[in-house]
């Protein structure tokens, strides 16, 4: 303990060793046991009137190669839950295993008690806190979404890699956090906005954050899954993004051969 | 457990010497983040506020706009957390099951003192590996009179009249300061010889200061606003001798009473 | 063998997710309470990039501090005063602390370094105190109680603790003790010191005026000078001024008052901080 009145109570150098400020690395992907390698990009969700929207692309990526391209990164989970997830495309397969084993284990009882949402969120943040305690995380940033089955109440929570969780009426993680969210919140900017904002609507909004994040995102795809779901279950499709214009590409300067 | 630290071929080549320069460089991930927002608490004669902004950031970025960061724990207990906030709802929810086993364990209802105490220990107790978060415990003593309870970051606390955490709290701090605890304030015409004594201060009075407080903020920290959450404990009004009787579940009186406001902050 | 076969076994997934027993909510003594370490191979490094604002001043978890607290024994007993300042880096935390623990009506320890290492050592330790004198019948003397807490915090030792405490009192057959008490496992017994980052401006002062035959008039006042001087000196000390005094039944409260009156009563009735000017041209 150090002794001199300027630090005083303070670790010594020559007993802890010099300070390791190597420790603070927040963004530095590297653990002792992990890093991501082949990753997914953002995962976008939305809330409408009588339900949820989720979409995420096909790519996995590899560094900044674009390695996979039929990579499906939601899972359905059950009658009326869809988990979505960008980050370590491995952890997310792990995850997929618990999740299934889970959901396995609840139907044993054939008690007629399913897990929704809140509850496949809640699991999911519980095991992604406990590996952070563990310093052991899984890298992966996770949107739960979801509709109650009686009062079609849509659900939509965020979940990463530090255990940290949130919810709102628009979600996106990774780059679409940057991209989408700033446009989806334009439509839906709180819990009121999302009983005017119908079906038809909520997919062309997600298609065309989608389309932003193709033009921006090095990461992303040009196909991309998606999921409704409302009371009545989950509906999931495919779709390619389509009428693309790439004009605005020629105001870029500053990249490549060009005339000014 | 040490030696999964290492990279593998460092574990299965013991023959190999290790100079300086090729030992397994060790890169650390900090399991920490900070969520930013304000809380902020008040203890009254019979009452006591815990008020937060309900912005959740990281960053520059605003995860969510209606994050609350002050919970119920039973008992008639509040807690504000604000740091990383997944540390603070683990702690609320350590500490929320801790009261609820110590209700079914001593057929009472804890203290506020004790639970104080029990937060002080839970916090310790990852003392090598802390909470990165800053909690405000709040409830009626057992005289009936607001106690506010502060900690820092492993635990060591104290009971206090009014107290603010977070990215704000240096704004708001000497605010409190100045118009709760009535410092540097002088009785007028006494040429600021007599400081005016910090009494009880009416509860109207105290939320408009809180509103104060945070809309302030507001103005100077990019982390703080959308939302104001304001949970208070008031005394129970005391119950009539015949609806004593017909209470069932006389358990769950706790003799406090919990009401939550929320009120909106500047979104911008 | 064993170690491949279980690697290769299917593993009940939610058993290798099971928590390690951490988080015992049975009401199991503090004996047994085991601190959770980050699980790395040098927890101590970790605790100190996050928390060591010293090192670093940006670094996330500002522990609080406490400051300048002092003891010493004369004919009359002991006497104990501290400042009430707890920051955590720059950042004034708290001007209100207690750094007198009062572990029992005989037994003070004082805070100096991290203020939760104190509270809950000096807490822990008024339960082995109390432990003591049930199982013996007597009260536990300071000499004991000081080296159950030196012994205890040098199991620690190397972890991060950071603690400078003095545990002074009266023990059986009304004999004083005083011993210094640091987290990195010293125990010292002495007549006077001073411990925290104020401590060299109170060591000036109480040394100028200490000897054995101080009154207790003189000697509270004494207490009170040497830490007024460090909260006029030392930035991280301020606040209050509590002042204790040990006598042969126990220890007495003298009062928790406010620095800056008392500065000025010292100043403008006793002419002392002569190079603090009163108006502002001088």
């Amino acid at each position: 303990m150090n002794q001199h009145p300027h630090g005083w109570g303070r670790p010594r150098d020559d007993v802890y060793g010099a300070y390791d400020s190597s420790y603070l690395n927040s963004t530095q992907p590297v653990t002792h046991t992990q890093r991501p390698i082949v990753t997914g990009t953002s995962v976008l969700g939305v809330k409408f009137q009588d339900g949820v929207i989720i979409a995420a692309d096909n790519i996995a990526s590899y560094g900044s190669l674009a390695r996979y391209d039929n990579v499906e990164r939601l899972l359905q989970v059950g009658t009326h839950t869809v988990v979505g997830a960008g980050g370590d495309m491995s952890d997310m397969q792990y995850l997929h295993l618990l999740l299934d084993n889970l959901l396995i284990k609840e139907q044993y009882p054939a008690d007629d008690h399913h897990l929704h949402a809140p509850q496949v969120h809640s699991y999911i943040s519980r095991v992604l806190y406990q590996r952070r305690n563990k310093f052991d995380p899984l890298w992966n940033s996770i949107l739960t979404a979801g509709a109650d089955p009686n009062t079609s109440e849509p659900f939509l929570s965020y979940v990463d890699l530090r255990g940290t969780t949130f919810s709102a009426p628009a979600l996106a993680t990774g780059f679409g956090a940057h991209l989408a969210v700033p446009i989806l919140r334009r439509h839906v900017p709180d819990e009121a906005a999302v009983k005017d904002l119908t079906r038809e609507d909520a997919e062309k909004l997600v298609d065309e954050c989608m389309k932003v994040l193709w033009y921006r995102d090095a990461r992303s795809g040009v196909t991309y899954s998606w999921s409704v779901i409302t009371k009545e279950g989950v509906e999931t499709g495919s779709k390619k993004i389509e009428n693309q214009s790439w004009k605005f590409a020629e105001m870029i300067k500053g990249y490549g051969a060009q005339n000014i | 457990m040490a030696s999964s630290y290492l990279l593998p071929h460092a574990q299965h080549a013991p023959h190999a010497h290790p100079t300086a320069s090729s030992q397994p460089r060790q890169h650390h991930w900090s399991p920490y983040t900070e969520n930013g927002g304000v809380i902020l608490g008040i203890a009254g004669k019979d009452y006591v506020i815990i008020a937060g902004d309900t912005r959740s950031s990281e960053g520059y970025n605003i995860n969510t706009r209606t994050a609350r960061k002050i919970f119920q724990l039973g008992s008639g207990i509040i807690l504000g957390v604000v740091g990383m906030s997944a540390d603070g709802e683990e702690l609320a929810r350590k500490v929320a099951r801790k009261i609820d086993d110590y209700k079914r364990n001593h057929d009472k209802h804890i203290t506020v003192s004790a639970a104080a105490v029990m937060l002080s220990r839970t916090l310790y107790q990852k003392r090598f590996f802390p909470y990165y978060c800053q909690p405000l415990l709040g409830g009626l003593d057992e005289n009936g009179v607001g106690a506010i309870y502060t900690y820092d970051y492993v635990g060591s606390f104290e009971r206090e009249q009014s107290r603010a955490f977070g990215s704000a709290a240096a704004l708001i701090t000497p605010f409190l300061d100045n118009q709760i605890n009535l410092k540097n304030q002088f009785v007028p015409g006494s040429n600021g010889e007599e400081p005016r004594t910090p009494g009880d201060m009416p509860r109207d009075l105290v939320e408009k200061i809180v509103k104060d407080a945070f809309s302030s903020a507001v103005e100077r920290q990019i982390e703080v606003g959308d939302g104001l959450q304001m949970v208070t404990v008031t005394r129970a009004p005391p119950r009539a001798e015949e609806e004593e009787a017909t209470v069932e579940d006389d358990d769950e009186w706790t003799g406090s009473t919990i009401s939550e406001t929320l009120s909106p902050l500047k979104q911008d | 063998m064993d170690a491949l076969v279980s690697k290769y076994s299917p593993v009940e997934l939610d058993a290798a997710l099971a928590e390690d027993s951490d988080d015992e909510v049975s009401s199991s003594l503090p004996q047994t309470v085991s601190f959770i370490l980050p699980p790395i191979d040098q927890p101590a490094k970790f605790l100190r990039a996050m928390t060591d604002d010293h090192a670093n001043p940006a670094a996330p978890i500002k522990l609080k501090h406490g400051t300048t607290t002092l003891a010493f024994k004369f004919q009359g007993g002991v006497i104990v005063c501290t400042d009430s300042r707890a920051t955590q880096g720059s950042w004034i935390a708290s001007q209100t602390v207690k750094k007198v623990i009062e572990i029992n009506p005989y037994l003070l320890g004082t805070m100096a370094g991290g203020a939760a290492d104190c509270q809950y050592w000096l807490t822990y330790l008024g339960m082995e105190c109390r432990l003591h004198q049930l199982r013996h019948k007597r009260l536990i003397s300071v000499a004991a109680a000081s080296k159950i807490l030196a012994n205890l915090v040098y199991s620690y030792k190397g972890m991060g603790l950071s603690m400078g405490t003095m545990l002074t009192g009266v023990g059986h057959g009304g004999v004083f003790g005083l011993y210094y008490v640091d987290s990195d496992g010293n125990r010292v017994e002495g007549n006077l010191f001073c411990v925290g980052s104020g401590q060299t401006f109170a060591y000036g002062v109480l040394d100028r005026g200490y000897k054995w035959d101080l009154t207790e008039e003189e000697a509270l006042e004494l207490g009170r000078r040497s830490i007024l001087a460090a909260t006029h000196r030392d930035a991280y000390s301020g606040g209050y001024i509590n002042l204790y005094h040990i006598k042969e039944d126990g220890w007495v409260h003298h009062g928790f008052n406010d620095t800056n009156p008392i500065f000025w009563k010292q100043k403008l009735e006793k002419g002392e901080f002569q190079n603090v000017s009163t108006t502002l041209d001088a």
